[in-house]
């Protein structure tokens, strides 16, 4: 199996490199443990700046916990450990000298559920920046237009910034989430299921925003839908068990996986 | 060290799990402060419970019933004292357990929702009422009213507790004996007329019970029964909502699986939820027990604070003295007389009830963990 | 059992609850009606011109010149009683000294009931104590005053038991002059009290005169309001914050399962105990101040209500959801920022309702400020004077006012305003909490 995996990303490493995309996380041997038990196992893969990279995997396959894995949200489940090396901007974020705060600012999350505070909409976009620092009124107002522009909320929400966030749609609060994510100008989005919580108008929605961001940002992005996957990621990476299955670019992964793992569940047959 | 902003300088490291540190230790000695308050309540009660067990020993206080802190020689019998407290609580538990039990079931599984609504704040009003209105509400109105027309009320409260609980009884009666009876079918007629004999049978006893009660004098108010019915009152939030934690932390799934099986709602309650939350119930008990057995106002103003043994031992229309009644009432007059032996005996008493309350507590613990642990939680 | 006995069976058991739960329902209307009741008569009630004069002299309130031509109109149609008397202390002069000592013990009694019901007679000198310069301000006491006028109380023993039975003192007094005062004052009681209804919220925030037979109760509820309040400075800050410690900060261990267990026995220390306590370790170890005081009263039911408000603010802080916590720190939070600016508002309404009810507990508390803090007679005290000088309180004047005052049957109606004020606070408070949480709820099931 570990010898199939270090296969799978040769293969992919080469494809990946014909359109000769900067790789701005990598992983190398990484895996997360609960306790004695390995959630994910030895991954080695790389994600590339300006492009979306898909997680899909049946569920408990450890998908979440690589992407938590990621700005070392995993920190707060008690018990849980990290082994091997997430190498983000020449460093290794596991690294006992890591700022943990400085990751997470650079390293943004969306998570599965809509989490609003119960502040008004203007507080929850500026909740980063302020803990970053800014204080000045015209800087935030400036931040908050322009990430509530960026997510394509600021039509819906400019006459009300100051009502509370509760208040809002289930698609709408998942927008000003990610306004809120984007208001510290993170490099990388890790998005976990954003859809899964949302009805189908609001998941287009989310879609099209995903398209318009990865312009500027790199998102990783974990889902169970695996049309969404086909549809909006550049790049996919099929998990089983805690074991990375198949990492490449997602045409191929959907059209002609190299993997029997990887075909018994993008037709079906298992997940 | 690469200086791409995500690393921190050993100093910085230090200054953060140096500020880390102290803010924890600051936080976990604010967080014990309940601790040190417990052990201090310990230590100050015990300092100055102890002398009075050295200078007057421990037989005196436990056994004998004569307590004349003030005479020559002075005589520090706690008996009747320590009687005085079991028998109102004693009381107050029978007066308080089965309303409180069954008010909880009601509560948790047989009122809808919206009228749960309005029975839970009502709990809680009765629960919020200071002790000092309770008490002097047992003062002004009800001991005036036990004195004045003691047969009459009691002959009243035997009539509403004792006649729709003995037509319930008696409906159900009448229904099992013709079903025992051997008859193909149960003859309606037959069923009506049992139950009416066995209600005229109630009301016969009843009446005759009352009647006995309504010619009984009440020499005073204030004694063991006002108290143990006010005290019962005030322990049923706790017995009520207690109990009723529990039954409700029985999940679901067990009532289902019983409904499932074909059993009526009674049935469940009784066969399922009730052993499955018994030690809940058994907690919920022992707190009743608590809030009675250590509260001052109401048995202070109105159980008569006489230092004797009832005659007989379970006569409930005698005034008797409580643990709590006496610290409250002495510690006015021995206050002035620090380091004496009138001032130690009450500490003695403060000592035993807190000891007594410890102990409770502990065994609640157990009582609550164990359920917790029944149910998987 | 044939399946309509089970579910005979099964209704009948419900029943059995439902009359449990009226029952509880029963118990608070029971307690709560004669206090409301007679409670609001220290508020409302049919004050008589005494009452007016009264509040003339104390604090100058009403106008002078309507209480003068009402004092005048008064004064005619008392004066033919004052003036009986006077005729008959002349026809008892001229008595044979047999009949003249038996009439005078009996108008002895008279006068004295007629003072009591209508104050000194304005020719005699102005007696010392305040309560003798007035006759009844208040028209329920009138009533009862005018029925010792009229009737002499006399116990007869004939039946073994000792009944109480009422004598008309007319028919004692037939055939002399003073008889036809009886039917006069009986009738002409209306227009020599003038009673009339009288609304008197200032019973608040007046202070008492002649230890509570005039007066309101404001020391009492100033003293209530300093304790609590004290017990709340001191008990929210560290209750909230070891709330904190244990829901974000403790790790599960040997130590914290022995906090735990401190808590839950120090909720479990009866009242009387704490009591005990702060007399001997706040007032006679560390002497936070001479004698009793506001400071180590507040001290001790702050101890009281630690545990109360720990678990209430535990409970609230776990309501709140665990994706506020992931957002804040997935935006860059540090854990203390996090608790301060997610967590701790999130959790505030719950935190709150916790602190309202523990509010009312520490107002409510008699035993544990009866060797602290409280005195039966004082001033209101200025807010510089807590911390060395005890305090009335109503908890403890509720107490002492109906069991140990010199005149219990006498100011009811205070006893039971007091009672009514405390319960009014509490109450207030806790259906202010219930009020608070039903909307919490709601917030949180949209």
């Amino acid at each position: 199996m570990d010898n199939d995996t270090q296969k799978s990303l040769i293969t992919v490493n080469t494809d990946a490199a014909s359109e000769n995309p900067d790789s701005i996380l990598n992983t190398e041997e990484f895996s997360i443990f609960y306790g004695d038990f390995e959630a994910v196992r030895k991954v080695s893969c790389s994600f590339f700046k300006h492009h979306v990279t898909a997680i899909i995997g049946p569920s408990g396959c450890g998908k979440s916990t690589l992407l938590r894995g990621m700005n070392r949200m995993n920190d707060l489940i008690p018990g849980c450990r990290a082994d091997g090396k997430m190498i983000f901007d020449n460093a290794n974020i596991y690294d006992r000298t890591i700022d943990v705060v400085q990751l997470r600012k650079r390293i943004g999350m969306v998570f599965q559920k809509p989490n609003v505070f119960p502040k008004s909409i203007f507080d929850n976009v500026c909740y980063g920046p302020r803990l970053h620092g800014i204080r000045k009124r015209s800087q935030l107002e400036e931040i908050v237009e322009r990430s509530l522009n960026q997510a394509a909320i600021w039509d819906e929400v400019k006459d009300r910034l100051h009502t509370n966030a509760i208040g809002l749609s289930g698609g709408q609060q998942q927008r000003l989430c990610i306004a809120r994510a984007l208001a510290i100008t993170p490099e990388i989005i890790l998005m976990d299921e954003p859809t899964s919580a949302l009805d189908p108008k609001s998941t287009t929605k989310i879609e099209d925003l995903i398209g318009e961001l990865q312009k500027e940002y790199t998102i990783v992005i974990v889902t169970h839908n695996m049309q969404q996957a086909a549809r909006i990621s550049h790049f996919t990476v099929f998990m089983y068990e805690g074991d990375m299955i198949e990492f490449g670019k997602t045409q191929k992964l959907f059209t002609k996986p190299e993997k029997k793992e990887t075909e018994d569940y993008i037709t079906g047959r298992f997940g | 060290m690469k200086s791409n902003g995500l690393h921190i300088s050993a100093r910085q490291d230090f200054i953060r799990r140096g500020g880390e540190l102290i803010g924890r230790s600051l936080l976990f000695s604010v967080a014990s402060v309940s601790a040190v308050a417990v052990l201090f309540i310990f230590y100050f009660i015990a300092k100055d419970a102890f002398p009075f067990f050295n200078q007057e020993g421990y037989g005196e206080f436990f056994t004998s019933p004569n307590w004349y802190p003030t005479g020559h020689p002075p005589e520090f019998g706690a008996l009747a004292i320590f009687f005085g407290s079991a028998l109102v609580t004693t009381g107050a538990v029978v007066f308080s357990v089965p309303l409180g039990v069954a008010a909880a079931m009601c509560l948790s599984d047989i009122l809808p929702f919206w009228m749960r609504q309005i029975f839970k704040p009502t709990i809680e009003i009765l629960a919020a009422i200071p002790s000092v209105a309770y008490g002097f509400f047992a003062l002004v109105v009800f001991a005036p009213l036990l004195q004045e027309n003691g047969g009459f009320a009691l002959a009243t409260g035997i009539w509403i507790v004792g006649l729709p609980v003995a037509t319930i009884g008696v409906v159900v009666m009448s229904d099992v004996i013709t079903s025992m009876l051997p008859f193909r079918s149960k003859p309606a007629a037959l069923t009506l007329g049992l139950a009416l004999l066995l209600e005229a049978g109630v009301i016969l006893t009843l009446f005759k019970t009352s009647s006995a009660l309504y010619g009984m004098e009440i020499s005073s108010g204030t004694n063991a029964l006002n108290v143990s019915i006010i005290l019962g009152i005030m322990a049923l939030p706790t017995i009520v909502s207690v109990s009723e934690d529990a039954l409700q932390s029985v999940g679901r799934e067990l009532r289902e699986g019983s409904y499932a099986l074909g059993a009526t709602r009674a049935e469940t309650i009784i066969k399922v939820v009730l052993p499955a939350s018994i030690s809940g119930i058994l907690a919920a008990v022992i707190l009743g027990i608590m809030r009675a057995i250590g509260e001052t106002m109401v048995v202070w103003m109105a159980s008569g604070n006489a230092a004797r043994i009832p005659t007989p031992f379970y006569n409930l229309l005698q005034p008797v003295r409580t643990l709590t009644a006496t610290i409250a009432g002495d510690m006015g007059e021995a206050d002035h007389v620090t380091g004496s032996s009138r001032y130690h005996v009450l500490f003695a008493m403060a000592f035993c009830l807190l000891l007594f309350s410890f102990a409770m507590n502990l065994i609640t613990e157990a009582f609550t963990r164990r359920y917790r642990k029944k149910l998987g939680k | 059992m044939d399946l309509r006995t089970r579910k005979l069976l099964d209704k009948s058991f419900s029943a059995l609850g439902v009359i449990a739960i009226l029952f509880m329902a029963l118990f608070l209307v029971v307690i709560l009606a004669p206090i409301i009741a007679k409670g609001s008569g220290a508020f409302i009630f049919r004050g008589t011109v005494e009452y007016r004069k009264l509040m003339f002299d104390i604090w100058n309130r009403g106008d002078e010149k309507a209480l003068a031509e009402e004092m005048q109109i008064v004064a005619k149609a008392r004066k033919p009683v004052y003036e009986m008397m006077d005729d008959f202390r002349r026809e008892l002069a001229a008595m044979p000294s047999s009949e003249r000592r038996k009439y005078r013990r009996a108008l002895n009694d008279v006068e004295k009931n007629i003072e009591n019901l209508l104050g000194p007679n304005p020719d005699d000198r102005e007696p010392v104590l305040m309560r003798q310069r007035y006759g009844q301000t208040r028209w329920d006491m009138a009533r009862k005053h005018l029925k010792d006028v009229l009737y002499a109380t006399e116990w007869d023993y004939s039946g073994g038991m000792g009944v109480k039975v009422y004598v008309p003192r007319q028919d004692f007094f037939t055939g002399t002059s003073i008889e036809e005062l009886f039917p006069y004052i009986e009738e002409n009681i209306d227009a020599m009290m003038a009673p009339r209804l009288t609304l008197y919220l200032r019973f608040l925030t007046d202070d008492s005169r002649d230890s509570h037979f005039f007066g309101g109760i404001w020391p009492e509820l100033l003293g209530t309001i300093y304790l609590t309040l004290g017990a709340m400075l001191f008990a929210v800050p560290m209750g909230v914050i070891a709330a904190i410690y244990f829901c974000e900060y403790a790790k599960q261990g040997l130590v914290i399962s022995y906090l735990r267990i401190c808590i839950t026995t120090l909720a479990g220390v009866p009242s009387i105990v704490f009591g005990l306590f702060g007399l001997a370790f706040f007032l006679n170890t560390i002497r936070v101040s001479e004698s009793k005081s506001v400071l180590a009263g507040s001290l001790t039911l702050a101890l009281l209500i630690l545990p109360t408000i720990i678990r209430a603010s535990e409970e609230a802080i776990m309501a709140v959801p665990s994706t506020y916590k992931e957002a804040a720190l997935s935006l860059g939070a540090g854990k203390w920022r996090t608790v301060m600016t997610v967590i701790l508002p999130a959790a505030l309404p719950g935190i709150l309702t916790g602190i309202v009810i523990s509010m009312g507990r520490a107002a409510g508390e008699t035993a544990p400020i009866i060797f602290t803090a409280a005195v039966s007679v004082g001033k209101a005290l200025n807010l510089d004077e807590v911390f060395t000088n005890p305090s009335p309180a109503l908890p403890w004047n509720i107490y002492n006012l109906c069991t140990e005052h010199e005149a219990v049957d006498q100011i009811r109606h205070v006893q039971f305003g007091m009672v009514f004020s405390l319960i009014a606070v509490v109450l207030f408070l806790n259906i202010t909490a219930i009020v608070v949480r039903a909307r919490v709820q709601k917030n949180l099931r949209n």
